[in-house]
């Protein structure tokens, strides 16, 4: 019964107080002014993955024990959840909201748990347009390779040119395999190969092939040749000094590495015992860590304190774990040559006023050098792109701009990313410029404009009230008196079994996961169950809010009613 | 990932006419959830009379009794009374009264009704006033706080009458708290209530969001703090005897101020007064440790 009932007359009405109808006529929709609508909203650590993992919904497969589905959906987003669950150093778990209750989700475990346990599994080649359009990519790092895969899924030609004898780049050429085992690279790699995507190594653009040619036989081009130049030290007697990038590049091709008497191997890089690694980055951390595995004892010297050092504080601390030596605020002045030994001459340093950087500037003492004696010394002070191959002509003729934004290169046909654009960053990052150029590269062969990017409310509130304190699964490791002699990986995965119980943490932000509280908690009975979603009905809800404030997840909003 | 069991079964509608965020309607809803289609509800005056719709209108799939003041106990036994001549054993008779009519006006008929131990569940949703009325203070109203009779120049100075001590001294079958914030919990206690012959007697506390002066997104939140705090433990008794503690004792309490400061009417407090609430709930919680720890 929906309409009012009118007696006309006495015996019209029940001979006593009787309800004869329920209360549905009576719409009490009309007495709001706030309307909740159910929005789902951009969890914080989907949206610090610079590839976009949809990170709440992989989660809550994996607790449910669906781990092909959350392979799938990694690789919806990404074509490098193997590496990525190893290498990348994981923003989304800084921003992870539990991180304000106890502690921040395990993520990248999971991610590499999930990878490991789908391993043999393949993408599901779908039927897709074959297109006309061929596009060249010059380096096949982690940019390279997921442009490659994005424009191959959409059904492009593509060709990735790479100056190695493999393809992966950095990935292949700069992390050391006890951080990404190969045949983890290879097989995403292979996997990438299946959507049509052809590999051309041992062909260095600007030597074996030219980049106007390149232009000239493709639609477009995609510059991601990263950034392998290592800066130099400047200091009289640093032809003694070896780059490190160049070292770790020889020791990673190399097919077996290991620990020699004298650090001479199959690796074809003499070391010797006592190694200098100077720098305190992420290469000089790989590089000591390398070094101290080819049996070698190696000290990284730096001219600031570890407080400032630009490694990651992860890679630092498995250095010292694994028994790095450290030489802090000294920097190199000039390296002698005595025999087959270096000697070299350092200054100490102290800590000034901050840079730009916001660190603190190294000043040095006067009169404070002091010499460390070394069998060799490996530079490794930062990295730059080398972009020699772009000819002036190009450069200036057609407008190459090193700009984020694509637009001016869309025009050219010419695009560039990665490393090579950006500096040495992260492994994440570069995937996601490779990807935006994919998407770029489309919008310019379809003759799209760029679209306004579209910022998605972030779910930042959670009502802790429906969470229990639950520690994080530590990830398993490698002891060290197992990995020191070898390049063995020294991160270990989750058990399934830890895998589900860290995934079961999650808190879903901004993912309505089917929890009820809506609907339990609206005193109006105006939510409904449907089919694994909830429906308000506006004719009664009246607006208190009960609902927006017990969502665990912030998944329903409070707007104002419109009049 | 559902976080409470609730039966689906919906014997409350929509249109009645709580207020916004009205935990009375809430404890309704999760009250007949457990009690199921066959009862009788006899409520008094309260502001269920109000709510549940006006002649010849109920939002209750349920028959209603509508009652006078003083009477809920007293009507729903004689409901009891004859349903049994009938013959009928089944279906479930359940007062529901407020505050003012458990704790003042119907305590009598009630306090008779549990000496003759009738065969009825008798449950008071407590919103701490005589709130359809305008808000005037009842035997329920906690200690210091503002109504429209107490006003905030002169609080109440009374403490909240320990209708639960006074049940349970009648040594009824059951007796336990419950609030909208827990529905498995109230939802459990309402159905372990049916099991039981004689009178069951559960003390509800049920956020009032335009008496207490709250927003009323926060019904909810303020029956959680009611139990975080200790101000509303959650607790049972059985045959006036046997204390069981529903939440874990060893469990760390929220400070007393966190209730108290989403709350307008208690917005005139000074911080000695709210240290003077804190020490009476912390004294009545050590009390019903005791009386736990006693009995089993």
């Amino acid at each position: 019964m929906r309409k009012p009932i009118v007696f006309t007359s006495e015996h019209e009405m029940p001979p006593m107080a009787v309800s004869l109808a329920d209360m549905g006529h009576n719409r009490t929709g009309g007495w709001r002014y706030l309307r909740p609508i159910y929005s789902e909203k951009l969890a914080p650590c989907k949206s610090a993955c610079p590839v976009g993992n949809d990170i709440p919904r992989i989660l809550s497969l994996v607790s449910e024990g669906h781990y092909e589905d959350a392979w799938r959906l990694f690789r919806e987003t990404s074509p490098l959840p193997g590496v990525c669950g190893r290498v990348c150093y994981h923003p989304c778990e800084s921003f992870c909201n539990r991180k304000n209750f106890d502690e921040a989700l395990s993520i990248a475990s999971i991610e590499r748990f999930v990878a490991d346990a789908c391993f043999g599994l393949e993408d599901r080649i779908s039927e897709r347009p074959r297109r006309s359009e061929k596009i060249a990519i010059v380096g096949s790092g982690p940019a390279g390779l997921t442009c490659a895969y994005f424009l191959a899924k959409d059904g492009y030609a593509v060709t990735v040119f790479e100056a190695a004898s493999q393809p992966g780049g950095m990935l292949r050429l700069g992390i050391p395999s006890y951080r990404l085992p190969r045949e983890v690279l290879d097989r995403e790699i292979e996997l990438i190969a299946r959507w049509g995507v052809e590999f051309r190594t041992n062909i260095r653009v600007g030597q074996e092939i030219d980049i106007e040619k390149l232009w000239e036989q493709h639609d477009a081009v995609f510059i991601a040749t990263g950034a392998h130049r290592g800066r130099a030290l400047n200091i009289p007697g640093e032809e003694f000094a070896l780059q490190g990038l160049e070292f770790l590049k020889a020791v990673n091709l190399s097919p077996n590495p290991s620990p020699t008497r004298r650090g001479e191997g199959s690796q074809g890089v003499r070391l010797g015992k006592k190694v200098l690694v100077i720098g305190g980055g992420n290469t000089a951390m790989d590089c000591a860590r390398t070094a101290l595995r080819l049996g070698a004892q190696p000290i990284v010297v730096y001219r600031r304190t570890r407080e400032e050092m630009p490694a990651i504080t992860e890679e630092i601390e498995e250095a010292e774990h694994e028994g790095v030596q450290f030489e802090f605020l000294a920097a190199p002045v000039a390296i002698h040559k005595l025999n087959d030994k270096l000697e070299v001459q350092c200054i100490r340093m102290k800590l000034g006023e901050p840079d730009k950087s916001g660190r603190r500037r190294p000043v040095p003492i006067p009169g404070s050098d002091f010499i460390l004696r070394a069998d060799s010394v490996l530079k490794a002070v930062g990295e730059e792109p080398d972009l020699s191959f772009i000819s002036e002509s190009l450069e200036t003729s057609e407008g190459i701009v090193m700009d984020r934004s694509h637009e001016l290169l869309e025009r050219a046909g010419v695009f560039i990313g990665g490393d090579a654009q950006t500096g040495p960053s992260t492994v994440a990052q570069a995937m996601r410029s490779g990807k935006e150029t994919a998407q770029a590269i489309m919008r310019f062969l379809r003759g799209e404009r760029t679209p306004k990017p579209k910022k998605l409310e972030e779910a930042l509130r959670v009502n802790f009230a429906y969470f229990a304190h639950m520690p994080r699964v530590p990830t398993p490791q490698l002891p060290v008196s197992e990995r020191i002699a070898n390049f063995a990986e020294t991160k270990r995965a989750l058990s399934p079994e830890q895998a589900r119980a860290e995934a079961t943490r999650c808190f879903s932000c901004g993912v309505c996961n089917n929890c009820d509280n809506c609907w339990v908690f609206c005193p109006d009975v105006a939510i409904t169950r449907m089919n694994g979603t909830y429906e308000v009905n506006y004719d009664f809800c009246k607006g208190c809010g009960v609902c927006v404030e017990e969502c665990p997840r912030s998944v329903i909003s409070l707007v104002e009613e419109e009049l | 990932m559902r976080n409470f069991t609730l039966p689906s079964e919906e014997l409350m509608g929509s249109g009645h006419l709580g207020c916004q965020g009205c935990g009375g309607a809430l404890a309704m809803r999760y009250a007949l959830k457990a009690a199921g289609e066959n009862t009788i509800v006899v409520i008094p005056a309260c502001c269920w009379t109000i709510i549940a719709g006006p002649f010849p209108y109920s939002s209750l799939k349920v028959p209603v009794l509508h009652t006078a003041f003083e009477t809920a106990a007293v009507a729903a036994a004689g409901v009891r009374a004859a349903l049994d001549i009938q013959g009928n054993t089944e279906t479930t008779v359940l007062a529901w009264a407020g505050d003012g009519g458990t704790f003042d006006i119907g305590l009598q008929a009630l306090s008779g009704a549990a000496e003759r131990n009738e065969n009825i569940i008798y449950i008071c949703y407590d919103n701490e006033a005589y709130m359809n009325t305008g808000i005037q203070r009842s035997g329920a109203t906690p200690y210091l706080a503002w109504t429209t009779t107490t006003p905030e120049k002169t609080p109440k100075t009374e403490p909240k009458k320990d209708i639960m001590a006074i049940m349970v001294a009648h040594r009824i079958p059951y007796a336990a708290t419950a609030t909208i914030a827990y529905p498995d919990d109230f939802i459990r206690k309402v159905q372990k209530a049916k099991s039981i012959y004689g009178t069951k007697f559960l003390h509800v506390l049920a956020p009032c969001p335009p008496g207490w002066k709250a927003p009323s997104e926060l019904a909810i939140t303020l029956s959680r703090l009611a139990v975080q705090t200790r101000v509303f433990p959650l607790y049972e008794v059985e045959d006036g005897e046997r204390y069981i503690l529903n939440r874990p004792k060893e469990e760390t309490a929220l400070p007393v101020s966190e209730y108290l400061k989403l709350q307008g009417r208690f917005s005139h407090l000074t911080e000695q007064e709210i240290q003077e609430i804190q020490k009476i709930i912390d004294t009545r919680w050590q009390r019903l440790l005791r009386l736990v720890s006693e009995s089993s």
